[in-house]
């Protein structure tokens, strides 16, 4: 597995994958930037308040859409020179190819949102915050958005596994992410669906009680259930493509 | 007799369709085999089957000696491929994508210098491969085959879309790796003229079936001889030797005589002389082994 994810990491270290983990925490930054943090009353935390502006953007749109893009840029250079019979026919099993891929997704995932932690930083030293920094809250939030994409990812990589196309996994993405603006604001539909989930648990005004932004029923049955199926799904998929 | 490669009743359906049925492949150690088949036939599907690539739709794998179901990641390791297009990552230089593929193998860091020597493509090691020709990167393919030091090589049309010069050179690599190696090499081909000089063994597929497999002695033996004589009144002389008993075609005004001794075409000559006929031309017409494997595949095709 060591090499695998070795040998993985050395095809994407060459593709253009750094400047894809920037688009959405640079976003996230001129979000935090411009957008103007007058609407919250003064004795909230500024870093909260900040950190209420960007994730709308970041969490509901930036973070499962670059999820997707990430997932196709770690399948393109097998799809595009016939980079899958090579891989396929080394001594490997598919199943630890598939791991292999969505452990690096993963890391990806969780690298932006460290970015993404670093954007944040770097507007409060802009607007020379003196407010203590919520560090438990923050990193409730960055670690419980990088969960919540979990499942995404999953489906994400069983996408771009099966099409060699760009575009369709893009597709099916923002199909099943723009339903999340409304979802979050619907408190029938919100808590269930997937998409909604990395707004959820990155939304620092939710619940502290739990461990995360969310009910603990509500991690283990949408993102731990999503997640389930979407994984196992692809992994069937991917042991019986032809190739 | 030691089969590194042995294929039962190996099968491949599409739809409705048999891209490969029945087939029986049997590659004794250190051969050099020759896959032979027109276009469409199946070999790059069988082959496909032989790396586990695609499941067959019946029949079994059996690869130095164990299963391929049961064993493949042992028997993979023994085994180096090039299945049809070359494979490669664009992005990467020709070092960097054999170097991916040493780290999954394990092999000594070093072993990515030596097979881009032995392919000749150390020059340009550090180039990205997107740049490259296809005789390049069709080389790249090779060194990547040969990369674990595999026992067992499988090529797919190695030479497809090389000009003549490009054809030579994979060619004599080809030839030389069994007496480096001491492996068995597979290597698929629509052309026959293209691994004659080089293959010991062939198997020639037409519609997903095994038509002909066996040495290329023994498909040389089929090469019939005949003979072409030039007359004049052709067809008056063609009757003369139909009425004696002696089988012959009449193709263009000439006749002619397959699979006949010395003492027969004398014979036949000296018949034509004393009914008074000219002889202007007595040629011998060797088929070449293209023509056999022309005639075995049409021949197929029209049943
Ligand atoms: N994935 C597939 N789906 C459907 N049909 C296929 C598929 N792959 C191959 N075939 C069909 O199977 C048959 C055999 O194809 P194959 O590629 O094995 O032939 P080949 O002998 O390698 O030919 P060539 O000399 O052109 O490379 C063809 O009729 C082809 O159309
Ligand atoms: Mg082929």
């Amino acid at each position: 597995m060591y090499h695998l994810l070795d040998a993985e990491w050395l095809k994407l270290r060459k593709s253009k994958i750094t400047f894809i983990m920037f688009v959405g925490p640079i976003v996230g930054m001129i979000l935090g930037l411009t957008v103007s943090t007058d609407m919250f009353p003064d004795e909230i935390n500024h870093w909260f308040s900040t950190l209420m502006v960007m994730n709308l953007t970041y969490a509901l749109l930036f973070l499962p859409l670059i999820t997707g893009v990430l997932a196709s840029t770690i399948c393109r250079y097998e799809h595009q020179a016939g980079g899958w019979k090579q891989l396929l026919a080394l001594p490997v099993t598919r199943g630890k190819v598939f791991i292999a891929k969505y452990l690096l997704l993963i890391v990806l995932i969780f690298a932006m949102q460290v970015l993404y932690l670093g954007a944040v930083v770097t507007i409060g030293f802009i607007h020379q915050y003196t407010d203590p920094f919520p560090m438990e809250i923050v990193w409730k939030s960055i670690l419980g958005g990088w969960v919540a994409t979990f499942p995404l990812a999953a489906l994400q990589l069983w996408m771009s596994l099966m099409f060699k196309s760009f575009a369709a996994p893009l597709a099916v993405n923002v199909i099943f992410t723009l339903p999340a603006i409304l979802a979050v604001n619907s408190e029938k539909v919100g808590p269930y669906y997937p998409w909604a989930q990395p707004f959820s648990m990155m939304y620092i005004g939710g619940d502290t009680k739990d461990v995360f932004f969310i009910p603990w029923e509500q991690l283990i049955t949408v993102v731990g259930g999503g997640f389930l199926l979407f994984f196992l799904c692809g992994y069937i998929y991917f042991q019986r493509k032809a190739v | 007799m030691e089969y590194i490669v042995e294929t039962r009743k190996l099968t491949k359906r599409f739809g409705k369709e048999f891209a490969v049925s029945d087939l029986a492949m049997k590659i004794p150690k250190g051969e050099i085999y020759g896959f032979l088949g027109p276009n469409g036939a199946g070999k790059t599907t069988t082959i496909r089957m032989l790396l586990g690539l695609m499941q067959p739709t019946a029949g079994s794998v059996r690869i130095f000696g164990s299963d391929l179901k049961k064993d493949r990641i042992n028997i993979l390791k023994k085994v180096g491929s090039l299945v049809e297009n070359p494979s490669y990552y664009p992005h990467l230089t020709a070092a960097e994508n054999l170097e991916v593929l040493r780290k999954i193998y394990g092999t000594e860091k070093n072993r990515v210098n030596e097979v881009l020597e032995i392919v000749r493509l150390s020059d340009v090691a550090n180039k990205k491969v997107k740049g490259f020709s296809l005789g390049m990167k069709q080389r790249l393919g090779i060194a990547a085959a040969l990369l674990n030091r595999p026992e067992l090589l499988i090529l797919d049309e190695p030479t497809n879309g090389l000009d003549p010069s490009g054809i030579i050179e994979i060619r004599n690599l080809i030839k030389r790796l069994p007496s480096i190696y001491g492996m068995t090499i597979v290597i698929s081909s629509h052309l026959l003229s293209e691994i004659d000089q080089i293959a010991t063994t062939v198997g020639i597929v037409s519609k997903g079936k095994m038509i002909f497999q066996d040495s290329i002695d023994v498909m040389r033996t089929f090469s019939k001889q005949s003979v072409v004589v030039k007359v004049n009144e052709s067809e008056k002389a063609w009757r003369s030797l139909m009425a004696k008993g002696i089988q012959g075609e009449l193709h263009d005004g000439k006749i002619l005589l397959v699979d006949k001794t010395d003492q027969e075409i004398a014979a036949i000559i000296r018949n034509l002389v004393q009914n008074g006929h000219d002889i202007y031309r007595v040629e011998e017409d060797k088929r070449s082994l293209e023509d056999i494997f022309l005639q075995m595949t049409a021949e197929e095709e029209r049943v």
